[in-house]
């Protein structure tokens, strides 16, 4: 037996490892998915419909088809396979049929020798169309007469939950109304992808994606091919959010790589990326809270809208979590909510890094604040008292039974320092609200402080097994035992990789981890959304190595009785070695003549869809959140400046602290974006700022520090106890940011983003009618159904050809 | 993006760019391009053929000349800024130029470029009509010299005919006890003026404003002067409270614009509070 020189391996679960994508993303030698190439390859161009509602009464291809350089001119009729797709629902056209029903909407593609090429040729299609009236609004959308965005009518889907008596009385009862804007996920990287035809009629499409196999599940039916032949390779993905979870470019760039035999390569501009993935849902909430005198609440009745724009994405299940968390992370033991996702011409909208919580985060963090003002409690108190812990039930009457840390959040969070106060004098303008261009001494300047608290799900819920498979090999190298990990599970910025790695560092005790490029070879690692890839598929890579380390304990076993030898004690894996009751036996190296290889999926808890008064065990696990905003306001210029956020995270455990720290403080920018600055402006349908010129979102110069706190109680039944922390951030960020404006400023803001006007006086808050009648209840069908890998989507609107 | 092709040519000297200028009727005249160069590849525009100035040398100098500062037009927002001369006697100037775009736009983007394009929300604009500047101009028929009232004509227009190019601007110094001051939101994404503020302002011996000139640009079609704010202002103390007042009156008869970053109600805001800020970012 040999004897090598101890190694202690580094990087394993809970170190601040080094990322395994962050040198070559430093040093810009990253593949995005925008620099695929290929030789021979064409540039594929999109031409998208001008109005928000049209019929189509014909498309004239001549000139663009016989424009020098243009290889392939397709329209609806060209769809080889199925016409539409959709992540829930196919009801979305891969190209417009008869009708278009947003601005955007794709009506023909094109491929071309160089893109110059493909943008004249764009601009020589010629469509026809009968402009017809459209419906913008989702109140309107409501209404008897109104335009009809589908021949089903204009609403995706309705949830009613009805929770204890919902006409118990209240000693106090506060009432609001708020709406949010449709923010954009900001992608850096736009959407972009590359489809190569094959010698067997199939194709290989490389695109930056969050779930290579949902979108193989829409593509290879659109194609008319089977999925074995549709094969997808993870492009370097440059930020996704939720914006990529639908299929953009996918089945345009393999339609053109089909029909013309050549790689077809679509990348989106800035411009065109706005239009290319559906946003978050903007919102309007009713809400009314009802609570003991002594601050308990009693009653808590919430009517939500939400604006899906044209076609159902993911909104069924979006509103599905709106509808479960709008009353908070607290104990209500009486509710009503009635949540509507409404059909529009505007633009459609699905995921977005929170899913439906941020919208109703915005609300009920409001009216907290409103019920402490009107019980003259500290805020944070009334909080507090309500809080949820471990054993609370849930408005879907589901009994929390993990880990709910929602006190030691918010007590953590208000414990984090707070910013000095300014010194007395001229302040350094470029600290003061507005930057250099204040231009004052600081006299106008109000300090405001607010606080905020939310939760939300990991994983898929309502009872989608939204499993997650991994591959790992153990083999012997000329340096030592090395560990190959395959996934299918999509890196997009948020640090998976390197998860997945110190995952088999911990499990095997081996430090040189390597990981096979993301494709459709091994099974679904589900979507890198939902907090859940940590969890899903970090479980996945767990398991899979446990069954390696049981082949080779098994090797070690045997070789050890063909020795006349019995080891005694459990045997364990660290620094390449293995140990017997914590006793080295003998190197991992020495049992690697032939390769150990597993594979293995995860399943999280069984959960259940919601009933037909909204009840369920519906969640697989919650996390929780507190944050604190300390915010300026220049009351003449209406500006505003966060001055500090503090947060407080329910993680589980951190596998890697830094990269939590990193989504704590990069989900906290997202929510400042929807506070202060963010919002797609829209104008009958119509996207009015689709430039980063015009869309803000905040800088280094709009970041205030970010302190946070992470609260480690480990979530039993899960791989380290570890929950998802990707999106909690940006739903408490926005709440805080605005209670600590309305703390400033003294008005009662109710829309975010909050704009200067609206700071000093000059719009009024914004105004509605009493909340629209709900919809009849269980229809209009369908019912929210995650579509599963083996279920199948379900057919909202028949392919009129096939 | 990228363009769309175009011809280029690079003279060494006035009047060959001049000669050119007459030959290719339809040629832009370039000079750091900074906000042509955007405006082509958003393909706003897609000018058949460029004359760039860069090569003539002799139109980038900042001198003190028959009482003005002369400023070349081919001189850069950076060197304006870093000029001792502007520094001193004309502060507004020196502060506009600063406040332009970033260290790169600043270190190629010149004076006479930006008044030759008249962006609304160019920052300039402001502080030629604050202190009566002068554009000349050069043509097929000679010099002339433009008054700075004069010179904005609408959104993007100006007093420049065709075949000119702007060959200096002069700032008239001001007289000892003079003071200036320019102010700006600067858009967060552009670094334009949502609103900037350029104010001279000159106390008596009695310690009340003598002379006030105030001039705003971003706010409406092109920069303006606020007359009936100075009016206001004029003879009063100048107390913080007596120049908001004045202010109330600064957005009287403009025709505001409204875009995403600000309504019209805003932009009048603006103009009230960076009017003020001027004046007594002026006074000091």
């Amino acid at each position: 037996m040999s004897v090598g020189t101890l190694r202690r391996t580094r990087g394993g679960v809970g170190s601040s490892a080094r990322r395994v994508d962050g040198v070559p993303k430093v040093k810009g030698a990253f593949q995005y998915g925008s620099d695929l190439w290929a030789e021979e390859m064409l540039w594929g161009q999109t031409v998208r419909s001008p109005h928000a509602h049209a019929r189509i009464r014909g498309v004239d291809i001549a000139k663009a088809l016989s424009y020098p350089g243009v290889r392939a001119v397709l329209l609806a009729a060209d769809v080889p396979g199925r016409k539409t797709f959709g992540l829930e629902f196919a009801d979305q056209p891969v190209l417009a049929q008869d009708r278009v029903r947003y601005v955007g909407e794709p009506v023909a593609i094109l491929a071309a020798v160089d893109p110059e090429v493909a943008r004249r040729a764009a601009e020589r299609v010629v469509v026809d169309y009968e402009v017809l009236p459209a419906v913008t609004d989702m109140e309107e959308a409501l209404r008897p007469g109104a335009p009809q965005v589908h021949e089903y009518g204009n609403v995706l889907h309705h949830v009613r939950i009805v929770h204890g008596d919902p006409d118990a009385p209240a000693d106090v009862w506060v009432e609001g109304y708020y709406e949010t804007a449709m923010q954009d996920q900001a992608i850096l990287g736009p959407e972009a992808g590359m489809a190569v035809p094959a010698d067997d009629g199939g194709v290989d499409l490389y695109v930056a994606t969050q779930w290579l196999h949902v979108d193989r599940q829409q593509v290879a039916p659109c194609l008319g091919l089977p999925p074995e032949k549709v094969r997808l390779h993870l492009a370097g993905v440059g930020g996704a959010f939720g914006a990529r979870e639908d299929v953009s470019m996918h089945i345009h760039a393999c339609m053109l790589a089909l029909r013309t035999g050549r790689p077809v390569r679509i990348v989106y501009s800035r411009e065109e990326s706005f239009f290319g993935h559906v946003h978050r849902h903007p919102s309007r909430v009713w809400m009314r809270h009802g609570a003991t005198r002594d601050g308990r609440l009693v009653n808590v009745y919430a009517r939500v809208l939400l604006d899906g724009g044209a076609y159902a994405s993911s909104g069924a299940a979006v509103i599905t979590n709106a509808a479960t968390f709008a009353t908070g992370p607290y104990e209500v033991p009486n509710a009503l909510v009635e949540a509507t996702r409404v059909f529009t011409h505007n633009p459609p909208c699905g995921a977005m890094r929170g899913f439906g919580a941020p919208q109703v985060c915005f609300a009920h963090e409001a009216q907290m604040d409103r019920l402490a003002q009107a019980l003259g409690m500290d805020p944070a108190r009334v909080r507090l008292q309500n809080a949820m812990k471990t054993g609370s039930v849930t408005i879907t009457g589901q009994v929390v039974r993990g880990s709910a840390p929602v006190r030691q959040v918010i007590e953590r969070c208000l414990a984090l320092p707070m910013p000095e106060e300014p010194a007395a004098g001229p302040r350094d303008p470029q600290a003061l609200p507005g930057g250099a261009g204040n231009v004052s001494r600081g006299e106008g300047v109000r300090r405001g402080v607010g606080i905020a608290v939310g939760y939300k799900n990991i994983a898929y819920s309502g009872g989608f097994d939204d499993s997650a498979e991994a591959r790992v090999r153990v083999f012997r190298t000329a340096d030592g035992p090395a560990v190959e990990v395959h996934s299918a599970a999509a890196e997009v910025g948020e640090g998976l990789h390197t998860v997945l790695v110190q995952v088999a560092r911990t499990e095997l005790g081996i430090e040189h981890v390597t990981l096979h490029p993301p494709d459709t070879a091994i099974g679904s690692a589900g979507s890198t959304s939902a907090s859940r890839q940590t969890m899903m598929s970090g479980g996945a890579v767990q398991l899979a190595c446990r069954a390696v380390a049981e082949e080779l304990f098994r090797r070690v076993r045997a070789r050890a009785a063909s020795a006349g030898r019995t080891l005694r004690g459990e045997l364990t894996l660290a620094d390449g070695r293995v140990l017997a009751a914590g006793e080295p036996v003998g190197e991992v190296d020495n049992y690697l003549d032939e390769p150990i290889e597993a594979r293995r999926t995860y399943h999280h808890r069984p959960t259940q869809p919601l009933d037909e008064r909204g009840q369920g065990d519906v969640h697989v696990t919650l996390a929780f959140a507190a944050q604190r905003a300390v915010v300026e306001v220049d009351e003449e210029l209406g500006l505003a400046r966060v001055v500090q956020l503090a947060s407080a995270h329910d993680v589980g455990r951190a596998i890697n602290p830094q990269g939590v720290e990193g989504q704590i403080e990069g989900g906290a920018a997202m929510g400042l974006g929807l506070a202060l600055m963010e919002e797609v402006q829209l104008d009958g349908g119509r996207i009015r700022n689709a430039s980063f010129t015009d869309y803000l979102i905040p800088t280094f110069l709009d970041m205030p520090p970010v302190v946070s706190a992470v609260v480690e109680e480990p979530e039993p039944g899960v791989p380290y106890g570890a929950k998802g922390v990707g999106e909690m951030a940006t739903l408490v960020a926005t709440p805080a940011i605005v209670a600590a404006l309305r703390a400033a400023t003294g008005r009662p803001l109710n829309r975010a983003p909050v704009r200067p006007d609206d700071l000093i006086g000059l719009a009024p808050p914004v105004a509605s009618g009493p909340p629209p009648p709900a919809p009849a209840v269980p229809g209009p069908r369908p019912v929210p159904h995650y579509h599963g890998l083996d279920a199948g989507q379900q057919e909202l609107m028949r392919p009129e050809s096939d | 993006m990228i363009p769309a092709a175009f011809d280029y040519a690079a003279p060494a000297t006035l009047d060959e760019a001049l000669r050119l200028l007459r030959r290719h009727r339809h040629a832009k005249v370039m000079a750091g391009g900074q906000s042509l160069l955007s405006l082509m590849k958003l393909r706003v525009a897609s000018p058949s053929f460029i004359i760039d100035l860069r090569r003539i040398g002799r139109l980038a100098y900042v001198k003190e000349d028959k009482g003005a500062i002369a400023v070349g037009a081919m001189t850069t927002h950076a060197a304006l800024a870093a000029a001792a001369l502007v520094r001193r006697r004309l502060p507004a100037l020196a502060q506009a130029a600063e406040a332009i775009g970033d260290l790169q736009v600043r270190n190629v983007g010149t004076i006479g470029g930006s008044l030759a394009h008249a962006d609304p929300a160019a920052d300039y604009p402001a502080v030629l009509l604050a202190c009566d500047g002068v554009v000349v101009v050069r043509g097929p028929r000679g010099t002339r010299k433009v008054p700075a009232g004069q010179w904005f004509t609408g959104l993007f227009a100006t007093a420049l005919r065709s075949g000119e190019i702007v060959v200096e601007v002069q700032f008239p110094i001001l007289p000892a006890g003079t003071r200036s001051a320019y102010v700006k939101m600067k858009h967060p994404a552009s670094g334009f003026a949502v609103v900037g503020a350029a104010a001279v302002v000159r106390l008596g011996r009695d310690g009340r404003v003598a002379d006030v000139r105030l001039a705003f640009t971003g706010a409406a079609s092109h920069a303006f002067r606020a007359r009936a704010a100075e009016e206001a202002l004029r003879g009063q103390e100048p107390t913080e409270a007596a120049v908001r007042a004045a202010m109330a009156r600064a957005p009287e008869g403009v025709d505001l614009l409204e875009d995403l970053v600000a309504d019209a109600a805003y932009r009048a805001q603006l103009v009230r509070v960076y009017g003020a800020r001027a004046v007594l970012a002026a006074l000091g």
